[in-house]
């Protein structure tokens, strides 16, 4: 009797670190690594390589490294948060300085034999920081959200000083995702993005651009505390931003645009850096409803699509798989957002909530953005798909992410004595 | 503008919403919405993606298979080598072998114009100078030089240098040139054969064309898995000829020789084997290069030997002596008084140097190649009976044989040849009949065979690489024209004429040779008459005791006081030397000795 009673007690004791977490979380993105290395497998076939065991390496890697963070207080980062900050932006630094090159980059430093992407880890730097920052005081003021915009800042610069557009992107869309949730006026955040809108618009439709500037100007008079200045000035930037978003345009090489706008028209370089998206766009095609068959995709064993184990990875599945493999796909990932948000909405603090939120934020966009680059709706930017997509650096860091939210999942109660 | 903002901010707190008191976002209205906010946003994303992969997979996506199969599809004709053609000791007379055509495109030069041209100046052997001019001209699609050997195109491939494109084609090589031209033929640009073997025996030269369905990679290579097995490896048949090179060679240059020493307008040597009618040589001079057929003359690519008629002259009397003979009208020893010159229907016909020789037996009139003798033995027989054995030989047809463009012989009209004595007793000696010089050789064949017309040929057949006949061509029976003992009659009769006659200069020692000279007037080929040019030549038979090869040698034209003899019969020795020393014939009990027993 004693001794049964000591042996479950042993056994609560056992994952009694891990109580409150959710199993359900885990194990779906356990599986999408799982899939991931089967996925690799098969695009890499007919070249006789194997990355899938690689993956499935790391991916365990990560999974027990998530388990481990999971286990202790997430409330720990508050103060190691300026540390993570200086060490992303040292290693930012360090990837600029002794990094390798790779397709016009410097993104990989290194270390012991391993190659580190620190741009990955620095999603988590970046998550990390605003929710520290937004945690004592959140964004409803505009002082936070300004201070939060100038730490984050320095992040950006680095990031797009290597240059890694995609990178850059997803801290953005971070960045702009845990301001909302941290209560930030959601016209603030329009207003921040209205330049970018305003340039567009100035290159495809004047009337529109002169909308939107006059709107951007109502919104700052309507939302900004110093009225008129802010109105005068939304305006102003909104209608040179526009000529600037010119001149800036015509600063780019022609290769940096085609990459830019040439998923609105791949056909127009169909050889070069539209090549790509076409192949990408025929393999997903000819997937049809189910697929080709896991090894028998002819795009992807033929190896129609350059480095489809990494960022194209989704071409695969769409021609092996088809629309129920796709759809089955996106569903998972919805359903791993569902328990974010889940996580979100349940934590016990701010910081909490915020971490999840940045997470959710990370992985939707670069969920949407990937496989939106490969139907040809986004620009090819470097964006990988969470867990599938071959790259350690970017396992680890999902899987580290996951950790965290568990961790606040572990402990959205206040501990019991 | 930060701080600005921070402070002017700071400066009116109250202007802005209160703070929700407690440390926490949730709870309040605004997250709520917030959070669906999130929500839709998110399903917004998910649903728009899935309607695009709807759109993608679902509505275009069988137009997107279709795509992916076309491009991922290659459907490839392969270049399938014409077969070899080789001699019948395996030498190589034409061949296909793959050569490089070379395009510069120096827009896409990594390096200077100046760089490029002299890298390739050194593997190309040209000046660098010539090849910048060409690369300044244009900047793309410029040919730079064509069929480049393969050892070249792997030169110029070790560049690894941008810009530059080699073509990979196939081209006929003739090996041995000029040499066997004539009988190989050549092809044109479209790799058709046009004259020789290669245009006659296209059939057997080309072999099977075959599509094949390949798989092809992103990056443009090629994929078996799809290709029917085996179906890169062409059957290896070569096409072999009767032809020897090393007897082509002799003659061609002996011929050569004689036509230099006599400034003859052309010639031709045919050797062929009697027994069946295989051809060792045939050489028509001058000839072409069919690597570079298209430098040369249009007319140098007709076969004279057989594509051109000629009046055979005296070469023919012995095939008159045999008809004769074998209609019974005359014996051997049959005596005719030659007195110089015969009336025939109000004409006067001599003897060529118009010489009287007295009486001569049949065997005398070939001797001295008596015109007036062999009018006298041909006018034993009726005209009518003459002009059928004329036809039974096959004159006024063409030779049937395996190489192209042959010419028809001419025969006169049946009824004027029966009407007027003097058609038939110019075709006595040879005139007012005209032939090609294969169909002289195939009807002294028969002289030399025993009576049997063979088929002329030089298709061996099929062989493989180990030079087992995988095909042979059919020939056509032989047709048996004269008698045993006619033919072996006329064969010593030939002897003679090289022992003690006009063949003289043929002979070699230790062999028992016949032969006939021949000097014929060149018929006017601008209307009826005779020209003051002279067509000579020598056919011989070798060995008499038992006849295996029959070599004839026509020399058009030559300049001077020239005869059968003088200018046709060393060509004939010459080659005879050759054929002997080729073939080991072992040489007969000596000539001058004693006169010729009949073999048995």
């Amino acid at each position: 009797m004693l001794q049964m009673s000591l042996l479950s007690l042993r056994w609560k004791d056992l994952i009694a670190p891990w109580q409150e977490v959710d199993w359900l979380l885990f194990a779906l993105s356990a599986g999408v690594m799982v899939f991931g290395g089967i996925m690799i497998h098969s695009a890499e076939l007919s070249q006789g390589l194997n990355n899938g065991w690689q993956q499935w390496l790391f991916g365990c890697l990560g999974l027990a490294l998530a388990l481990l963070i999971a286990r202790y207080r997430y409330e720990n980062l508050i103060q190691w948060h300026w540390i993570i900050y200086g060490m992303t932006n040292i290693s930012l630094v360090a990837v600029m300085v002794m990094g390798i090159h790779a397709k016009g980059a410097q993104r990989w430093i290194s270390i012991a034999g391993f190659n580190f992407q620190p741009s990955e880890f620095a999603k988590l730097g970046i998550i990390v920081t605003l929710a520290a920052l937004l945690e004592p005081q959140t964004a409803s003021q505009l002082s936070t959200v300004l201070r939060a915009l100038a730490v984050t800042a320095l992040l950006w610069i680095l990031v797009f000083l290597q240059p890694d557009l995609g990178t850059s992107l997803v801290f953005g869309a971070i960045t702009l995702r845990m301001l909302y949730w941290g209560n930030a006026n959601p016209g603030w955040l329009l207003l921040l993005i209205s330049p970018v809108v305003a340039a567009v618009l100035f290159n495809t439709y004047l009337p529109a651009w002169f909308g939107w500037a006059g709107a951007m100007s109502l919104i700052a008079f309507g939302t900004l505390p110093w009225r008129r200045v802010g109105a005068i000035v939304a305006l102003a930037v909104n209608l040179v931003v526009g000529e600037l978003g010119q001149i800036f345009w015509k600063l780019l090489k022609p290769y940096q645009k085609d990459r830019l706008i040439l998923f609105l028209d791949p056909d127009k370089d169909p050889l070069g850096s539209g090549y790509h998206l076409i192949q990408s766009r025929i393999a997903i095609g000819a997937g049809g409803l189910w697929g080709q068959g896991l090894g028998h995709g002819t795009q992807t064993q033929l190896n129609f699509i350059p480095e489809q184990h990494t960022d194209f990875i989704f071409s695969a599945v769409g021609e092996e798989l088809g629309f129920v493999g796709c759809s089955a796909v996106l569903y998972v990932f919805w359903l791993i957002c569902l328990r974010l948000i889940v996580i979100a909405q349940n934590a016990k603090d701010n910081f909490g909530s915020l971490l999840a939120v940045g997470v959710l934020s990370m992985l939707v966009f670069q969920v949407i953005i990937n496989i939106g680059m490969t139907v040809g709706l986004a620009p090819v930017t470097g964006i990988p798909l969470p867990w599938i997509s071959y790259g350690r650096s970017a396992l680890l860091t999902n899987f580290i992410a996951i950790g965290i939210v568990e961790s606040v999942a572990n402990y959205r109660q206040r501990l019991k004595f | 503008m930060t701080r600005l903002a921070t402070q002017r901010a700071r400066h009116r707190p109250q202007s802005r919403k209160k703070q929700p008191a407690n440390n926490k976002i949730r709870g309040s209205k605004l997250p709520r919405f917030r959070l669906l906010l999130v929500w839709c946003v998110l399903l917004a994303g998910i649903l728009g993606l899935i309607w695009n992969l709807y759109q993608l997979q679902i509505r275009q996506g069988p137009m997107l298979l279709e795509k992916a199969r076309q491009q991922q599809m290659v459907y490839l004709r392969p270049f399938i080598p014409r077969r070899p053609i080789i001699d019948r000791a395996g030498s190589v007379l034409a061949l296909d072998q793959p050569v490089y055509t070379l395009y510069a495109h120096p827009k896409l030069f990594k390096e200077s114009k100046e760089t490029m041209a002299e890298r390739l100046a050194a593997i190309l052997n040209r000046s660098s100078a010539e090849l910048l001019k060409q690369f300044r001209a244009r900047d793309s699609g410029i040919k730079v030089a064509l069929a480049l050997p393969e050892e070249i195109a792997e030169q110029i491939s070790n560049l690894h240098a941008n810009g530059l494109e080699l073509i990979q084609h196939y081209s006929r090589l003739y090996p041995q040139q000029s040499l066997a031209a004539d009988v190989v033929g050549y092809v044109d640009v479209n790799r058709r054969g046009q004259a020789g073997i290669e245009y006659s025996q296209e059939k057997l030269l080309e072999r099977p064309e075959q599509t094949i369905k390949l798989s092809k990679t992103g990056i443009g290579a090629l994929m078996p898995d799809h290709a029917p097995p085996g179906f890169l490896q062409s059957d290896g048949l070569q096409l072999q000829l009767t032809l020897d090179s090393g007897l082509q060679r002799i003659a061609q240059s002996s011929l050569d020789q004689q036509l230099q020493k006599f400034g003859a307008k052309r010639g031709s040597v045919v050797v062929m084997d009697v027994r069946d009618g295989s051809i060792l040589t045939m050489v028509s001079e001058p000839s072409y290069d069919p690597n570079e057929y298209y430098k040369s003359d249009l007319k140098l690519f007709q076969n004279w030997a057989l594509s051109e008629l000629y009046e055979p002259g005296s070469t023919f009397k012995p095939l008159n002596v045999a008809i004769a003979l074998e209609a019974g009208v005359i014996k051997p020893n049959s005596q005719f008084e030659d007195s110089g010159q015969i009336k025939v229907g109000g004409w006067t016909i001599r003897n060529a140097e118009g010489e009287h020789h007295g009486l001569l037996d049949i065997s005398q009139i070939l001797q001295y190649s008596s015109n007036v003798g062999m009018v006298q033995v041909m006018q034993k027989m009726q005209p009518a009976d003459y002009y059928n054995w004329l036809k039974r030989l096959g004159l006024g047809q063409s030779v049937a044989t395996d190489l192209p463009f042959v010419a028809k012989s001419h025969l006169p009209d049946r009824k004027q040849f029966i009407t007027y004595p003097i058609q038939p007793a110019t075709a006595a000696f040879g005139q007012g009949i005209s032939l090609t010089p294969l169909q002289l050789v195939q009807l002294h064949g028969a002289l030399a065979n025993g009576g049997k017309i063979m088929m002329p040929h030089i298709v061996r057949g099929l062989v493989d690489s180990k030079g087992n006949l995988a095909w042979q061509p059919s020939l056509p029976a032989a047709q048996q024209v004269f008698s045993l003992k006619t033919t072996q009659t006329v064969v010593e009769m030939m002897e003679k004429v090289v022992e003690v006659g006009t063949g003289t200069p043929a002979q070699i020692p230790g062999y028992r040779i016949a032969g006939k000279t021949g000097t014929a007037q060149e018929a006017n080929s601008h209307g009826g008459g005779y020209s003051s040019a002279q067509i000579v030549s020598f056919i011989g038979i070798i060995p008499v005791e038992s006849p295996r090869y029959v070599v004839l040698a026509v020399v058009d034209e030559p300049i001077g006081n020239v005869f059968g003899a003088t200018v046709a019969a060393p060509i004939v020795k010459s080659v005879m030397e050759a054929l002997v020393t080729v073939e080991g014939i072992p040489p007969s009990q000596p000539v001058a000795e004693s006169t010729p027993k009949p073999t048995p």
